[in-house]
């Protein structure tokens, strides 16, 4: 998009003035210089606008071109119309382009929203031992306890030696009931159409889809 | 990608020897005392495969909000089909809001040519330049 200097139409301007004062009535008062509001190096204020049908003989206000260089774009008197600027930069992306189509995530899409998708951890990893569809907080094995609090570690691991193995010589004997809970796993979902879909894919239960 | 894959086999293979640990520990006998043995060093030359796939993958990155779906038991992939949804609600959104400002726009230049013809005039000359009315 070509960015139009509005300040070039210079003579223009005061034929524009004009038409602006002849709408809002001969102002009193003309707008302050730039320097009364501490914007920039001083000009002289423009005269008062001449009174309708004056006509463009009389003495012009100075033009929008003897703005010094310093002037603020947006600011007032920078062009025909008072307060008007240039129009920001368009860019082509924007949110009435469909974004799933522009970046190709439209087989994505279709797959995590057109079928309904398995509430549970387990569903996710099927082959996973133990209970691992309950929440991390219950046994301590939560991913956000991993990140608050990172256990220390040392460079490298090193081979449990001869010496420290003594140390894991157990008692014989079954464990204790509470130390048993590894063993329970959640019932599997038989998929009966195992041979026919690849491993990664969930089954598409019948139904209406979410 | 290779390296996933390599590393899931890692991954799965340290899974499957705890498992195992966990059923010779769950009922010990002397005689397994030498497998114990094994599967203890087993875990630390496990934790060291998978420690060397790190460098493959240390681009991939990975939103810290899954995390909240897998510690409560979740399937992640309800975080992605989360994602996606409120990407297309959003997308609809402003789609509407932009459709509306534009509706709006050409309804404002059509009433104020109504009122103020020259100037509206002068104005379109001006962005007729260079922004071609839409």
């Amino acid at each position: 998009m070509k960015i139009t200097n509005a300040r070039h139409l210079g003579s223009v301007a005061e034929g524009m003035m004009e038409n602006f004062t002849a709408l809002f009535g001969a102002q009193a008062d003309p707008p302050p210089p730039p320097t009364a509001l501490g914007f920039g190096p001083g000009k002289p204020p423009p005269p008062p606008p001449p009174p309708p049908g004056g006509g463009p003989g009389t003495a012009p206000p100075p033009t929008a071109a003897t703005a010094p260089p310093g002037t603020d774009k947006s600011g007032a008197g920078c062009g025909p119309f008072y307060l008007m600027r240039e129009l920001p930069g368009s860019t082509e992306l924007t949110g009435s382009t469909n974004l799933i189509t522009h970046y190709n995530l439209e087989q994505a899409y279709n797959k995590f929203c057109g079928k309904k998708v398995k509430e549970k951890l387990s569903n996710f990893l099927p082959d996973l031992p133990g209970m691992i569809d309950l929440p991390g907080s219950h046994d301590n094995s939560s991913l956000r306890s991993l990140i608050e609090k990172p256990p220390i570690l040392s460079s490298s691991f090193n081979p449990i030696t001869g010496t420290m193995l003594a140390g894991f010589r157990l008692h014989t004997g079954p464990l204790p009931e509470q130390c048993r809970l590894m063993h329970i796993q959640p019932p599997k979902k038989k998929n009966k159409h195992k041979h026919k879909q690849s491993r990664t894919q969930d089954p598409v239960p019948p139904g209406k889809p979410s | 990608m290779a390296e996933k894959d390599h590393l899931e086999e890692h991954l799965e293979k340290f899974v499957e020897n705890i498992r195992q640990l966990g059923i010779i520990v769950s009922d010990f006998q002397p005689s397994s005392q030498a497998g114990l043995n094994q599967k203890l060093n087993f875990i630390v030359t496990g934790l060291q495969d998978i420690d060397k796939c790190r460098q493959q993958l240390h681009d991939i990155t990975v939103p810290l909000e899954v995390f909240e779906y897998i510690d409560q038991g979740r399937n992640p992939q309800l975080y992605t089909k989360e994602c996606l949804e409120r990407a297309l609600a959003k997308n609809e959104q402003v789609k509407g809001k932009i459709d509306t400002m534009k509706k709006f726009k050409s309804l404002l230049i059509q009433e104020l040519s109504k009122v103020f013809p020259e100037d509206m005039a002068k104005y379109r000359s001006i962005r007729g330049e260079d922004h071609p009315p839409s």
